[in-house]
């Protein structure tokens, strides 16, 4: 049981559920007070300590019956009541029918259950090692099945059955053995698939450790380079990184509280006291930012999109207030979008949004637009962010445009994925724009997405 | 205390017994929580009785509840201690006399700084000291049920301290040393989930969340809040408002929202859900215009036919209100 429950951690946290050594260490507690006998509440004991998040409670549930299935029942021997003399007859009758079925009659008519290692062999003759889905339980189990001419049983039973009969045993006897053989079928077929089930999470296990190593790899790696496979290791990682980049951003906030005396509100603030100013109110120097963010979603800038909306979002408590827009030809308000949903859907529907059309991209227009609805939106402490590759489709950059908005804000910031010397090359505008920005940053791989994050939420 | 929940099921009729309904689940987690001596992390929408459950446990084991409300810009000061100045001051003011007096036979500055010294751990002794509820939670001499409440709404440096104290229950003062509970408290935190919660906060609770109640479980609660609601309705009342969770809302109405309605309805001594009633109580159910006109539009098309009684009804009256 101990091992089984190790597993079981193990095989959450194969599946993406963050489960800490102190975690399974009360989960362990919790068992030894409630027991493992009333399995409602071991499943709940287990759940309360091991998983810490709502969207989590679903891999749980989906994994605890791999785990703690209803375990397959043991083998039984259908001999146990037979005489000495029936044994004997049993024996002699089924050595003779057995043929090639010897290994699947031993099972069933001795109640012998597959060792490990028979196990393992059959395992490796089905290929079940290089199974990653747990889906796939039930076709790798019917596999070992065939493996043990589990097809021909009921025609060699029939024939062992008739030859018991022959022997002269009593028919009463052979309906019971009949009745256990078939028990044991059973019991059997769900030992190979409960096998299968814990083998193929096991390898899901095995596979994650390695993932988990190329992780560091991949940051370092262009966002456009990508594999879907690869992107969803990165995902996985965003939440590290922004918890990282939330708590340097704390504590930045936190140092820099102290600035100047307050002195209307520290006049405020003692009246209680006669006007002594015994306490001392100071400003705080560093307020949370509010974010404009202007977001290219054209193909070639989906990836970073992505992930600049996924580690923004991540890090919402850290900004007071952000408008989210996504333009492609024109130009999309995406603010509710962001803000009701959970962030898979919101980077669903952001990236659907604007349909693709063959070099649509205009931005100049889309800052026109901008500039005409959502101008209001900017003040003195706004930083404006504009992801892009500054690929205009040779439309008019409407650069004075950018240099209004730029002037309004505290601050324009522009994420550009393409490295300096492609700037003005071709249809790029980004070193028409470049001048007109507070800072410009290459992002050209997590990693970098990260600096240039935190090195906007520090301003 | 510890005799009289030994188990779920006593866990469970306790909590009924403050007409707080708990769900296998709530209370084999509380249970535990109790038994490991963890915090508890509720999590769940607004409105399903998180906050309930404490306030329940607390009255069900006869420990005082210390409520800590969170809320953005929450510090130490607010939430564990501050000293209490203006009393300090009073005191010093009053017993100004008395100072002079034991540092009158001093011969020189020093010595008067030095006796002075002697007696200054008068004024920053734990008389001065104003309790906040963490701290209050801890010195108090009974064990007690300290309910943290919309934990997500604390800044993340607030989170961090609460650390520090969710796994020593020991806090430090500068002036007067650390301070060890005396009797673990009970803790409860709860969370809307509007941020996430730091790892580090997660690991030390034991996690549990409380979605709304299926139809069943809603109506017994209803039974138990708002007796003198007539059966029948309280069964049309809690499965309207399971319809109207089950539809696409800004916010979904919550338990003591039902409650409040049901309450609503006893009060208009309303003797069946017609549509007239329901729309014109939905207000209390819901909380956005846009999601009102919602749930009529969706009231109206749904029962289109007895909508078209009722409206021809109300023109009969007009009618023969005209005629008269």
């Amino acid at each position: 049981m101990e091992k089984r429950i190790a597993r079981f951690i193990a095989g959450l946290r194969a599946s993406g559920v963050r489960v800490s050594v102190a975690e399974s260490e009360d989960a362990w507690k919790a068992i030894r007070h409630m027991g493992v006998m009333e399995r409602e509440l071991f499943k709940l004991s287990l759940r309360s300590t091991l998983i810490k998040d709502a969207n989590d409670i679903l891999i749980f549930e989906e994994l605890f019956p791999l785990y703690f299935g209803t375990a397959a029942p043991p083998l039984m021997n259908p001999q146990a009541e037979l005489s000495p003399q029936e044994q004997q007859m049993m024996q002699e009758a089924a050595d003779e029918v057995a043929g090639d079925l010897q290994q699947l009659l031993d099972y069933l008519l001795n109640g012998r259950a597959p060792t490990q290692e028979e196990l393992e062999q059959m395992a490796q003759q089905t290929g079940l090692d290089d199974a990653n889905s747990t889906y796939q339980a039930g076709r790798y189990a019917r596999r070992m099945q065939r493996l043990l001419n589990w097809d021909r049983l009921p025609e060699i039973l029939e024939m062992l059955w008739e030859k018991l009969r022959e022997m002269g045993m009593d028919p009463q006897q052979i309906a019971a053995l009949q009745q256990r053989v078939q028990e044991n079928m059973e019991a059997l077929q769900g030992q190979l698939e409960q096998f299968a089930g814990e083998r193929i999470q096991d390898n899901i296990t095995e596979e994650w450790r390695d993932r988990r190593q190329n992780a560091y790899d991949l940051m370092q790696r262009p966002l456009e380079h990508l594999s879907e496979t690869e992107m969803d290791i990165l995902r996985d990682q965003v939440r590290r990184l922004a918890a990282r980049l939330r708590s340097r951003v704390a504590l930045r906030q936190k140092r820099s509280k102290k600035g100047k005396l307050d002195v209307k509100n520290t006049i405020r603030g003692n009246l209680r006291y006669g006007g002594v100013p015994i306490e001392l109110k100071m400003r705080t120097k560093r307020k949370k930012p509010k974010l404009v963010v202007i977001m290219d979603v054209s193909r070639s800038m989906h990836n970073v999109t992505e992930f600049f909306l996924r580690l923004l979002y991540e890090l919402q408590d850290q900004v007071q207030k952000t408008h989210s827009f996504a333009f492609y030809d024109h130009l999309e308000n995406v603010t509710d979008d962001m803000q009701n949903n959970d962030i898979e859907k919101a980077i669903h529907i952001v990236l659907t949004k604007l349909p693709y059309k063959p070099y649509g991209t205009d931005l100049g227009k889309c800052l026109v637009d901008f500039n005409d609805d959502y101008l209001g939106i900017i003040d003195q402490r706004t930083t404006v962010i504009v992801v892009g590759d500054g690929r205009n489709n040779f439309n008019n950059p409407a650069l004075d445009t950018f240099q209004d908005i730029s002037k309004r804000a505290r601050k324009t910031i522009w994420l550009n994925p393409e490295y300096p010397r492609q700037w003005g090359t071709g249809d790029s505008d980004m070193d028409k724009y470049e001048p007109l920005c507070t800072e410009v940053y290459v992002v050209r791989n997590l990693n970098d997405l990260t600096n240039a994050i935190d090195h906007m939420l520090a301003a | 205390m510890e005799l009289q929940y030994d188990s779920v099921e006593s866990v469970k009729t306790a909590l009924g017994e403050q007409q707080y309904i708990a769900s296998d689940e709530i209370a084999t987690v509380l249970y535990l929580a109790e038994k490991l001596g963890k915090p508890l992390l509720l999590e769940g929408p607004a409105g399903v009785g998180k906050t309930e459950l404490s306030k329940a446990w607390a009255k069900a084991t006869g420990k005082p509840l210390v409520r800590l409300q969170c809320y953005e810009g929450l510090d130490e000061s607010k939430a564990l201690y501050e000293w209490e100045y203006a009393k300090q001051m009073l005191y010093t003011q009053l017993l100004r006399d008395k100072l002079a007096e034991v540092l009158s036979d001093a011969d020189s500055l020093a010595t008067a700084a030095d006796q002075l010294a002697n007696e200054e751990d008068i004024f920053f002794s734990e008389r001065f000291l104003l309790e906040r509820p963490l701290l209050q939670a801890i010195n108090h001499d009974e064990p007690t049920v300290l309910l943290i409440d919309e934990i997500d709404r604390a800044d993340a440096e607030f989170e961090a301290f609460l650390l520090e104290v969710l796994s020593d229950f020991q806090v430090s003062i500068p002036e007067i040393g650390t301070i060890t509970a005396k009797q673990r408290p009970v803790v409860f935190l709860t969370s809307n989930n509007t941020r996430e919660l730091s790892e580090a906060l997660k690991r030390r609770c034991l996690f549990i969340f409380i979605d709304y109640p299926n139809v069943s479980e809603e109506l017994d609660i209803v039974r138990i809040k708002v007796p003198e609601l007539s059966e029948q309705m309280a069964k049309q009342a809690v499965e309207a408002v399971q319809t109207l969770r089950r539809m696409d809302l800004k916010k979904h109405p919550s338990v003591s929202e039902t409650l409040d309605w049901a309450k609503a309805l006893v009060t208009l001594n309303a003797e069946s859900l017609d549509r007239e009633t329901v729309e014109n109580t939905l207000t209390v159910l819901l909380k956005y215009e846009q999601d009102i006109s919602k749930a009529r539009r969706i009231l109206r098309g749904r029962d289109g036919g007895q909508g078209g009684r009722d409206l021809s009804e109300g023109g009969g009256s007009s009618y023969r209100g005209g005629d008269w």
